[in-house]
């Protein structure tokens, strides 16, 4: 136990030098500068408000917070539930609040290759250069209220606030358990977060290029996006029916979605998608808990608006579908998640021509493949070693004439997150990344578009 | 080899013996085998202050119980007599033994259950000895020991059985309860040596046969806490003791 | 290559030898079934899952312990409810195993299924370094469950017997509900409040779900609980009509036990005089 103790004292020298290391860079970046890049929304589910209703430390139900542990996913396959009885708000404290808030402040320096720098220029020549802004920032306020309501009904509720300051809900969800008695049946309605074993709102990584994988929100060149937004880690909604076994090893889940990518008030919307996935998990040993699974979404989305504007119906709608398959590997305390991506959208969403009007020559429906590997190292529960290498390779462009490697992607991201104490009431991280991204082709000029990240923040969950 | 079965032959054929009879009641007499010594330690264990007031005991919970207590129950908390001599406090040896080892005696000691009480409340007795629990009440109890140095257990038992134990290490003292009862507790002190006593109604105790030497004396009571004394002691000699007790305020 | 393997032998004899004098004497081993626990790994398991109730010393001290209504394990005096052996004794390793992969019904204490067998090993044997008990104690024997007999009205009449006799429903009430008159006063032995089983509302029991599991709840006791252990006081036949005459008083569960006793006129009868009617339903709410 005395191992223990030392173990806490070194902690606390390694917090010191930390804040050092912070202070330093406080005082040294005197030239505060505007982000000019969109930053992906990234409303993280870590509930600290489910530590402190069990009295659990977050390392129970998170290997390292927010990624989940199996106990952490059965935990949520249940309902959010323990299954003793004790899950019901009647058994908590009346003053007990399911309510958990996240803020990430940081400093961080976006940095992109071949960017487009025409407008200061008076000659209106096309010119590229790199572009670098830096600045101190906060992720956001995520507001996250998750729990019971009775036994085997349980809600999530994410509301999010724009920069304009208009609201919507990230996600808004009722979940009714164990139908029949059986964990085999389990019904979710609202807008909800894919069943996606490697989730994006689990993602361990916060910074504007590593902060979302990008085989969940990859287009291929061509497209409309504006008209046509997908993304896998994008919260949709629907109804889903899941189950899992007792122990979570075997899991399913199948939705029903609405076909706009979980836009408010069905602007496009008078089409289905579907999502299904299938996942088994296997002891090894020593090693620990592995998982297999698979996943697909067929899905449709409209080629033109009624009167050419945006937020009217869609029509036209044409199919698109991602598929692919998945695993995490455990051994001891190193990691890996991977995860294969097969993607393929219709001719006319491929090339953004609306369906009442011809193919362009030689229009193919674009095909692509993606790759995920992502290893950690998780040194003991309150560290952990982050990296990650996605690829995204087209097969098949939309037109001929594209360069066969337009839109190819190679992101890397490495990283660690350091919590300098673990309790049951809230969480507190050091979160230090850095990450790459190289687009082919991409560039105003038709060159390779590569934008660079670097994160240090303070990530705080209460 | 020939010498230690004979032992244990004599030793099976007393528990035989004493077995076949009505078990000695109350405390163990510690002059089995030659006496280790001759000296002996006696006194008496004193209360003063103003004694608390008796606490009835509520027995609705079980009228078998109460059926046999018409005049009511109080506790047996704090019991002194008019002259201030207060009974069931534990004296005994706690230093001075050096390495001595003392095999327990082969005779059992009773505890009985009537009226829903124990008898005795304080029971004392030897590591590895053993204790009889005698249900003589027309209902079920359970014995449920809470040592801190023991084995806790747990035992149900019916009208008219009888559940043997015994305690390995030495505990002063291991509280029993009935959790059927509430009011149902007493202690068990265990100890590793014969030299201990437990105060009769006048505060009176007696440690006979003491070798010579310098010892510390303890003297314990449940609700009053303990006292220390150091003597010495030489080979036949007789020493005198007073332990006092203050009534401890607000309890 | 020869004489090198035979000096490998004897430097494995030699190994042999000297491991059994001082290293082996400490360590505590853990078996599950054909599974080793490995210390090291249930430690580590331990400062990740178990700490914020059962505490960094594993007193049951965590910095939870303090909100929960009943406390968390103490593995430092290593008292367990839920054995297979009498009371009084140190469960088995499976016992621990079983207690960790089942959780413990109405209390705070999950079920950790979703650990490996193995993971759920390691703990067992990282939990016994926490007490020293289990150097210097052997688990108890385990109390052998005979054969189940048959199902049988009679045998269900006798355990309704035994049940009055043994005076069960003095703490859990005579329709099994934990209302018996000495339910109000029961403690545990850290003398927090702790209330009787009801059987009205359960399905499932603190050491399990079968027939079997019951079997030995009342035939070890729930050492740390005011449940006492019956071992000594009924016979295996007795203990079994009573197995038998409890599950009848689980209304809410169907079971064989409680299909044959409204099979009666006279279990019909108690059966829906125990089904409290008219009362909320859907909250989950238990009685
Ligand atoms: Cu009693």
């Amino acid at each position: 136990m005395l191992q223990e103790v030392l173990k806490l004292k070194k902690h606390r020298v390694a917090a010191a030098a930390f804040i050092a290391v912070y202070g330093w860079l406080f005082l040294s970046i005197a030239v505060p500068s505007a982000s000019a890049l969109p930053i992906p929304k990234g409303n993280v589910h870590a509930i600290p408000a489910f530590a402190r209703k069990y009295g659990m430390p977050c390392s129970s139900c998170h290997e390292a917070w927010p990624k989940l542990s199996p106990f952490g996913q059965q935990f949520k396959d249940n309902g959010y539930q323990m299954g003793n009885e004790k899950d019901a708000p009647i058994y908590q404290n009346p003053s007990y609040w399911p309510v958990s808030f996240r803020i990430t402040p940081h400093w961080h320096r976006e940095s992109v290759d071949h960017a487009d720098i025409t407008n200061p220029l008076p000659t209106g020549a096309t010119t590229e250069g790199r572009l670098t802004t830096h600045g101190f920032d906060v992720g956001g306020l995520d507001i996250l209220t998750a729990g019971t309501l009775a036994k085997n009904i349980s809600f999530l509720l994410v509301p999010a606030a724009e920069n304009d300051g208009s609201f919507h809900f990230e996600a808004a969800n009722v979940r009714f358990s164990n139908l029949l008695g059986s964990s085999w049946l389990n019904i979710k309605a609202g807008k909800f977060e894919l069943d996606n074993i490697i989730s994006e709102k689990r993602i361990l990584g916060l910074s504007n290029n590593g902060g979302f994988y990008q085989m969940y929100h990859f287009q291929p060149v061509g497209e409309d996006t504006a008209m046509f937004t997908f993304g896998l880690g994008d919260n949709q909604f629907g109804a889903e029916l899941s189950g899992h076994s007792k122990n979570d090893y075997t899991r399913f889940s199948a939705a029903l979605l609405s076909s706009n990518d979980g836009t408010e008030n069905l602007p496009n919307g008078h089409g289905y998608d579907t999502f299904v996935t299938l996942s088994q998990a296997f002891e090894a040993g020593s090693l620990g808990l592995q998982r297999v699974g698979a996943f697909a979404y067929v899905g449709r989305a409209p080629t033109y608006t009624v009167g050419g504007e945006l937020g009217t119906d869609g029509l036209g709608q044409k199919s698109f579908y991602r598929a692919g398959f998945n695993g995490l590997w455990y051994i001891k305390k190193f990691d890996v998640m991977t995860q294969y991506l097969h993607g393929l959208d219709n001719a006319l969403l491929g090339t953004a021509t609306p369906s009442y009007n011809p193919l362009p020559a030689g229009a193919h429906s674009p095909t692509w493949n993606a790759g995920l590997i992502e290893p950690h190292y998780n040194l003991n529960p309150q560290f952990i070693l982050i990296g990650r290498y996605e690829l995204i390779r087209m097969s098949r462009q939309a037109l001929d004439t594209n360069a066969g490697n337009l839109g190819d992607i190679d992101a890397g991201t490495v990283g660690f997150r350091y919590y300098p104490f673990i309790s049951s009431r809230a969480g507190f991280a050091f979160h230090n990344e850095f990450s790459v991204v190289r687009q082919r082709g991409v560039s105003t000029s038709g060159r390779d578009l590569t934008s660079s990240s670097v994160f240090l923040g303070l990530d705080f969950i209460f | 080899m020939k010498g230690k079965a004979l032992t244990v032959l004599l030793a099976a054929t007393v528990v035989l013996f004493v077995a076949g009879r009505e078990p000695a009641r109350g405390r163990p007499s510690a002059n089995d085998g030659p006496a280790p010594g001759t000296a002996v330690v006696k006194g008496i264990a004193k209360f003063e202050g103003s004694r608390p007031a008796p606490t009835h005991i509520n027995m609705n919970a079980d009228p078998s119980c109460a059926k046999l207590h018409p005049g009511g129950l109080v506790s047996e908390d704090v019991l002194a007599s008019p002259e201030g001599g207060l009974q069931n406090v534990v004296v005994f040896v706690s230093e001075g033994l050096g390495d001595r080892t003392f095999d327990p005696p082969p005779q059992p000691v009773t505890m009985e259950q009537k009226g829903c009480v124990y008898a005795p409340h304080i029971v004392s007795l030897r590591a590895n000895q053993e204790l009889d629990i005698v249900n003589n009440d027309a209902t079920t109890h359970n014995i449920h020991p809470a040592p801190s140095n023991n084995r806790e257990w747990n035992k149900a038992q019916a009208p008219g059985t009888r559940v043997d134990a015994t305690f390995a290490r030495e505990e002063i003292a291991i509280p029993l309860k009935c959790n059927i009862h509430p009011w149902m507790r007493s202690y068990i002190a265990v100890f590793k040596h014969p030299f201990f006593a437990v105060t009769d109604k006048a505060g009176n105790f007696e440690l006979k046969n003491l070798p010579p030497g310098d010892y510390t004396i303890e003297a314990w009571h449940e609700k009053l806490g303990k006292s220390i004394q150091k003597i010495s002691v030489s080979a036949g000699g007789t020493k005198e003791l007073e332990f006092v007790f203050k009534s401890t305020a607000g309890h | 290559m020869h004489s090198r393997k035979s000096i490998l032998w004897m430097f494995l004899a030699a190994a042999l030898l000297a491991l059994p004098s001082s290293a082996m004497a400490q360590k505590v081993e853990g078996h599950v079934g054909k599974l080793n626990g490995h210390v090291d790994a249930g430690k580590q398991l331990y400062f990740r899952y178990c700490w914020g109730c059962h505490g960094f010393r594993g007193d049951g001290n965590g910095e939870n312990a303090p909100y929960l209504n009943i406390l968390p394990r103490n593995f430092v005096s290593a008292t367990f409810k839920c054995r297979s052996t009498p009371t009084g004794t140190l469960p088995t390793d499976e016992d621990v195993f079983n207690a960790i992969t089942r959780g413990f019904y109405t209390t705070y204490m999950p079920s950790w299924t979703a650990l490996t067998h193995q993971q759920r090993a390691d703990l067992v044997v990282f939990i016994k370094t926490l007490s020293t008990r289990w150097t210097k104690e052997k688990a108890g024997e385990p109390v052998k469950v005979p054969a189940e007999p048959a199902l049988t009205t009679d045998g269900i009449k006798r355990g309704k017997e035994l049940f009055a006799k043994l005076e069960c429903w003095k703490c859990h009430g005579q329709e099994g509900r934990g209302d018996g008159p000495s339910a109000a006063t029961l403690t545990d032995s850290n003398d927090q409040p702790i209330r009787p089983y009801n059987f009205a509302a359960g399905t499932r029991f603190k050491c399990g779900e079968t027939n079997q599991d019951l079997y030995k709840i009342f035939m070890t006791g729930l050492d740390g609980t005011p449940m006492p252990s019956y071992g000594e006081q009924i016979k295996p036949e007795e203990a079994w009509d009573l197995v038998h005459y409890l599950r009848t008083l689980q209304v809410t569960h169907n079971s064989a036990e409680l299909a044959l006793w409204q099979g009666t006129k006279e279990g019909a009868e108690i059966v829906k005089a125990a089904k409290i009617t008219g009362t909320p339903t859907g909250s989950g709410i238990k009685q």
